[in-house]
């Protein structure tokens, strides 16, 4: 007799963890389908390039000669914006990007590891010598935001820093050779 | 046992068991586990509502990213 009782809340028991285990399953469930729905309909991911660059002709030719830095605007209408992040500094400075229109941001170090991330935003990368690190977004604030390095690159890592400029459609003129410059302010 | 044998505690007064009356435990154990599905369910709920809330009210608005 005395087993009965022992039998009737160890059914119980296990029950209940049965039903709990079943109502995490659940809320997991719904979490990544939140997730991969978002990735999915609104082309969200972590950014993942694999592109080899040479970190030490960076500067001499191909893509991120420094005649060829900054924001350009493709005869498709893409906007381009090629950064060198070296230490301790991005270049160049202060970048030009359209509110509300897609930019592909390109990166590449020539010495040491940087990160980057620019504030109100979900860019946020490592740059690795020896790799092109890509980001596409839409800024949809068309103000000021701070680009910082932040991954310890050596003694000047905290005045490592550049500005973005989010500008409206009616400021973002391209130049003739389809380049964008910051406003000066 | 002599309470003053000092050898071990296991004879000790409060160290002994009481006798628990199997139907006063199995009404305990009843209730028990509603009381601790209801603390771990609100804490899992609180934290996946948190995460979401942060997921689609800060991530999101700040644009897409790739």
């Amino acid at each position: 007799m005395t087993d009965r009782p022992a039998e009737i809340h160890e059914k119980r028991i296990l029950g209940t963890e049965l039903l709990w285990a079943f109502g995490v399953g659940v809320l997991v469930a719904a979490t990544l389908s939140v997730i991969v729905f978002t990735a999915l309909s609104r082309d969200i991911n972590p950014p993942s390039n694999v592109e080899r660059s040479d970190p030490k002709t960076l500067h001499l030719s191909g893509e991120f000669a420094e005649h060829n830095l900054g924001t350009t605007v493709g005869p498709d209408g893409r906007v381009t914006v090629r950064i060198i992040a070296t230490q301790f500094m991005f270049v160049p400075r202060c970048i030009a990007v359209p509110r509300g229109r897609e930019v592909t941001l390109r990166f590449a170090s020539p010495d040491v590891v940087h990160g980057l991330l620019i504030t109100g935003t979900n860019v946020n990368t490592m740059v690795v010598p020896g790799f092109v690190a890509q980001v596409h977004t839409e800024f949809t604030r068309g103000e000021d935001l701070l680009m910082r390095c932040h991954e310890y690159c050596g003694l000047g890592h905290s005045e490592m820093w550049a500005t973005v400029q989010v500008m409206p459609d009616d400021q973002f003129k391209p130049g003739p050779d389809g380049r964008v410059s910051c406003a000066q302010r | 046992m002599n309470p003053s044998d000092q050898s071990s505690d296991a004879y000790h007064q409060s160290e002994i068991a009481d006798e628990i009356d199997e139907a006063a435990l199995a009404e305990v154990m009843r209730v028990t586990p509603l009381g601790a599905a209801v603390l771990a369910g609100t804490a899992v709920a609180l934290l996946v509502l948190g995460y979401l809330a942060i997921y689609l009210m800060v991530f999101l608005p700040r644009g897409t990213v790739g």
